[in-house]
């Protein structure tokens, strides 16, 4: 079973083969539905024009984060460690990574507000997707718990 | 020996509204369905500084009210906040008070 700690400001990961390539092939299935994600990005303004110059200047660097954190989670997976040592910056890039791709796959499940753990039905439960996002969720509690520790 | 000039009352109201606007930027954190309860608490944390407790009450304004001011900026940060919310793909949006 997957393990996270926090030991001198860095986050040890252990992850057996099994559990790497089932992140792997969450990362290959989500990713395009992050791309499809990026077109709901949130607003900053209100205002149209402040809007755009957000969009224009500020939201790029965002979505190459986006992009770089990803990446970089899908490098340390795919480097065939069973332990992953992670700095604070890094483990926190992790973190985001995790999130945009459970951002992706709720908005594929069709998850729009808070009820919906109850309201989900049987096949939607089926869904793969549902089953990474559980995947993830429980992955990025556990970073969570380490950092906070 | 520079002489300071004198200012027109006028000029001298409108750069403290200039001033006070520029230091009255309130971020603002909404509501979402996917964003966990724990996440949330240590973004707001990670970005703002604040502690565990103060992070923990923000965190559930927004899942009980909607939304939460989470910090009070001049534009140029509030702006950096907000950026650097999206980023951690929480909903935030910046506005004058």
């Amino acid at each position: 079973m997957a393990q996270v700690l926090h030991r001198r400001g860095r986050v040890q990961l252990r992850l057996d083969i099994h559990e790497r390539e089932a992140l792997l092939h969450v990362l290959d299935e989500l990713m395009p539905l992050v791309g499809q994600a990026l077109h709901q990005a949130p607003r900053a303004y209100e205002d149209d024009q402040h809007q755009a110059e957000f969009d224009r200047w500020v939201r790029p660097d965002i979505e190459k984060g986006r992009d770089t954190d990803i990446e970089g989670m899908r490098e340390s997976l795919a480097s065939g460690e069973d332990t992953i040592v992670l700095t604070e910056p890094t483990a926190y890039s992790w973190l985001r990574a995790m999130n945009h791709l459970r951002l992706a796959a709720g908005a594929s499940l069709g998850i729009d507000d808070d009820t919906w753990d109850t309201r989900m039905d049987a096949a939607q439960r089926d869904r793969s997707e549902f089953r990474m996002m559980t995947l993830l969720s429980w992955l990025q509690e556990e970073f969570v718990a380490a950092l906070e520790a | 020996m520079a002489v300071d000039t004198p200012v027109a009352p006028e000029k001298v109201l409108e750069e403290q509204k200039s001033t006070h606007r520029d230091h009255g930027w309130n971020v603002v954190v909404w509501n979402d369905p996917v964003n966990l309860m724990s996440y949330v608490t240590l973004v707001l944390r990670k970005l703002f500084g604040h502690d565990h407790s103060t992070a923990h009450k923000l965190m559930l304004q927004v899942h009980e009210e909607g939304k939460a001011i989470v910090a009070m900026q001049p534009r140029e940060q509030a702006e950096i906040s907000v950026a650097h919310l999206h980023a951690f793909g929480l909903q935030a949006t910046l506005a004058r008070p």
